[in-house]
């Protein structure tokens, strides 16, 4: 956890919850644990803001809390520090969930989003009453309900263990993973009584069920994603289609999240699924070509392991994400440095180890450029210098020493990643800087924009309708439309860099033993 | 500074070996500060919008406004009478309408000391008292200035009203006493207090000196 990861989560939390909040989770985030009063004391907010705020927190599944060590009695805190990014992924799990299950299920994300956690029958009675697609019948919602935890896109959260002292300190959790997605209990009678006043939800039986969604399968669904546009850009749709079969084989025999490598999956396997499944005739016909076109190709994503049932292929996570990391390395380098840049990057991790004037006869550069261009990507930690002295040299001057240039690939993700961190908290600084700004501005045109919308429903002339909007000055209007133009791009930079930053976190999940927020059943 | 070590070198580095490391006599003199931002080199790509950044756009901004507008976004009472010094009645009453909605939390599944309207009755309790508590001595105090004036020295009994008064107090309401030495939370004993003085005590005929 780096200190801009640190200044990125105060931001996140800061737009989405309030100054008290961000004050607390900043106090949670500099230590492991901590209680409610030793909070309290160090952000020097009353006992009544901070267990607000970590109410909040809790609701929203950002802070964990257990019983002290010492003190069974005393509830400590710990901030889900990987999970605050999350809230920024929020509209591309409900965008998912509307692809996958329409307006429905995109109403139920949402409900659950804001929510935190809920129970089905408060879920389905929120959208049904408050929800854009109330037309829709009760039973729909229901069944996409229960796809969805089919799907593992709703997880259960644990259950509450209910003892015999009624007003227990801490509660207590009891965690089944075979129980994480049992189909809850719907009644629709019940439903339909809720939702015309006469029964309330604490009447449903599923009261100590409550839902959650399950950031993990999202971030799998992204994950394959990432692979699939990867084969469909250099190899074409079918040889895509062909993956996206191989990895829903892999999915039943492998954890979705092993680090390295797949499971086996044998070649008679891929053809019976697509076979079954598939109505494309060019891949059921030229499959074994489509198979070893991906297993040939340089981005490692398929590898033959042997040749039982028409050959044996494991899918190389650590080699796939490491050949999209680095391809994403190097594109940032050619926007930065140049084409040349990139070059010498490239031939520099395909030696490994490799000395300046080898380097520049290597990648056929003049000299001068060459070494300007490696002491800029040494000088932004692109490549590393690794120094090898030679034994002896006497008293007289400095001893022999060799200095290679070299990339120390995990080094160079890792901080290309904190650059990324840095970049997202600067466009949401800018943003908040930006609306704040042109506070009084913004604020006077949606008042305008809702005045003319009454008036419009009131029937008003048009004639007096401009005049209203006339009050809005053409400069005013200049300054409105370049502010607005510049928060969309700084919004749509936002969406760019979280996709960087899910690439080169999952180059750390599967090509590193480092501990990533990616958990079993969070 | 000779014998020491075996000479020759003093440490400082020659013309020759100033110049290798690139610092050379005519350097520039720097004048101003330098530039708060580095000169951008490049143009950044411009990012192109698909409909699927567009949805996900308006999704977030109407996320956004929701949060903003949910009883969940917590603004702390200082700020939030610093922001009110600034808005006109139609704000104020924009706010109130949003203040309407409140939290809904499962106090149930979170440890009990976030639950703050478990503690509501305990602290309506002990705030009327506090204020009766006042009240008297505010009367008893005019009362007792009355006395003094009237007479100058019933010292004595002056005293004694006061202990009596308080006694009375404790025995109109001797579960709100012990509800306020609760309020503490803590195990400290108040009614004991040692400051000190009697340490020693018993020895202090002791420290004049040697008993033979």
């Amino acid at each position: 956890m780096s200190a801009d990861y640190s200044h990125l989560c105060s931001a996140i939390l800061e737009q989405c919850f309030g100054k008290v909040v961000q004050l607390v989770a900043d106090c949670l985030f500099s230590a492991t644990t901590r209680s409610l009063s030793q909070i309290a004391s160090s952000t020097k907010l009353s006992r009544k803001e901070v267990a607000l705020a970590l109410a909040v927190l809790v609701k929203y599944r950002l802070v964990d809390f257990s019983a002290s060590q010492q003190n069974p009695f005393l509830a400590e805190y710990a901030l889900r520090r990987e999970d605050v990014l999350c809230l920024l992924r929020y509209p591309r799990y409900v965008h998912l969930v509307q692809a996958k299950y329409g307006n429905v299920g995109a109403s139920i994300a949402e409900e659950l989003i804001n929510s935190g956690s809920d129970t089905a029958t408060g879920i389905l009675v929120k959208c049904l009453t408050e929800g854009e697609n109330k037309s829709e019948s009760a039973e729909s919602y229901r069944n996409s309900f229960l796809q969805m935890i089919t799907d593992h896109y709703i997880i259960k959260k644990p259950e509450l263990l209910s003892s015999d002292e009624t007003d227990e300190v801490i509660p207590k959790f009891e965690t089944n993973e075979c129980d994480y997605y049992r189909h809850p209990n719907i009644d629709l009678q019940l439903l339909a009584k809720i939702r015309k006043g006469e029964a309330t939800v604490s009447e449903a039986k599923d009261g100590h069920m409550v839902w959650t969604l399950n950031y993990d399968r999202f971030h799998q669904d992204f994950r394959d994603s990432i692979m699939i546009d990867a084969i469909e850009r250099k190899l074409g749709e079918n040889a895509a289609e062909c993956f996206r079969f191989i990895l829903k084989i892999m999915y039943n025999t492998t954890d979705p999240w092993q680090r390295k490598l797949s499971n086996q999956v044998t070649f008679v396997e891929i053809k019976q699924t697509i076979e079954k499944k598939s109505n494309n005739l060019d891949l059921m016909k030229y499959l074994d070509q489509y198979i070893s076109l991906i297993t040939d190709d340089s981005l490692g994503f398929l590898r033959r392991v042997g040749d039982m049932g028409g050959g044996l292929f494991v899918v190389d996570m650590e080699k796939s994400f490491e050949s999209l990391a680095f391809a994403c390395v190097e594109s940032v380098i050619t926007e930065r440095f140049g084409s040349k840049a990139a070059r010498i990057f490239r031939v520099i991790r395909c030696k490994k180890y490799i000395e300046q004037e080898d380097l520049q006869k290597e990648a056929m550069i003049p000299s001068k450029e060459a070494k300007s261009l490696a002491y800029n990507l040494f000088q932004e930690q692109f490549i590393h210098v690794k120094i090898i002295k030679k034994p002896g040299g006497g008293s007289n001057g400095p001893a022999k020493a060799f200095y290679l240039f070299q990339v120390r690939e995990k080094d160079t993700v890792r901080m290309l990643l904190d650059v990324s961190y840095k970049s997202l908290y600067n466009t949401i600084e800018r943003s908040n800087f930006e609306k704040n700004e042109h506070k009084g501005l913004i604020e006077k045109s949606q008042r305008l924009d809702s005045i003319v919308e009454t008036m419009k429903e009131r029937g008003e002339s048009d004639e007096y309708i401009a005049e209203i909007v006339e009050t809005f000055t053409p400069p005013e209007c200049e300054i409105l439309k370049k502010v607005k133009n510049r928060i969309k791009t700084l919004s749509k930079a936002e969406l760019t860099l979280d996709d960087t930053i899910f690439l080169l976190q999952m180059y750390q999940h599967h090509c590193t033993t480092l501990p990533t927020g990616i958990r079993k059943f969070k | 500074m000779a014998g020491r070590g075996r000479g020759g070198k003093t440490g400082t580095l020659t013309a020759e070996q100033m110049a290798m490391l690139g610092c050379t006599k005519d350097l520039p003199v720097q004048t101003a500060p330098p530039p708060t931002f580095p000169p951008v080199l490049n143009r950044p790509t411009t990012l192109e919008t698909t409909a699927t950044q567009n949805y996900q756009l308006l999704w977030k901004e109407d996320f956004l406004n929701r949060m903003k507008d949910s009883p969940y976004y917590i603004v702390s009472a200082n700020q939030d009478s610093q922001s009110q010094e600034h808005k006109d009645w139609r704000e104020k009453a924009i706010e109130r309408m949003k203040l309407k909605t409140q939290p809904e939390f499962d106090y149930k599944s979170m440890p009990r000391e976030l639950n703050l309207s478990s503690r509501k009755r305990r602290t309506a309790d002990v705030r009327p008292k506090l204020l009766a508590k006042k009240t008297n001595i505010e009367d008893r105090l005019k009362i007792l200035e009355q006395k003094e004036l009237k007479t100058g020295g019933a010292e004595e009994d002056e005293v004694k009203q006061e202990s009596d008064s308080e006694q009375e107090e404790e025995q109109d309401d001797p579960e709100a006493a012990m509800d306020e030495e609760m309020d503490e939370e803590n195990d400290y004993g108040n009614t004991y207090f040692d400051n000190g003085e009697a340490y020693n005590d018993d020895d202090d005929n002791l420290d004049d000196g040697p008993v033979y």
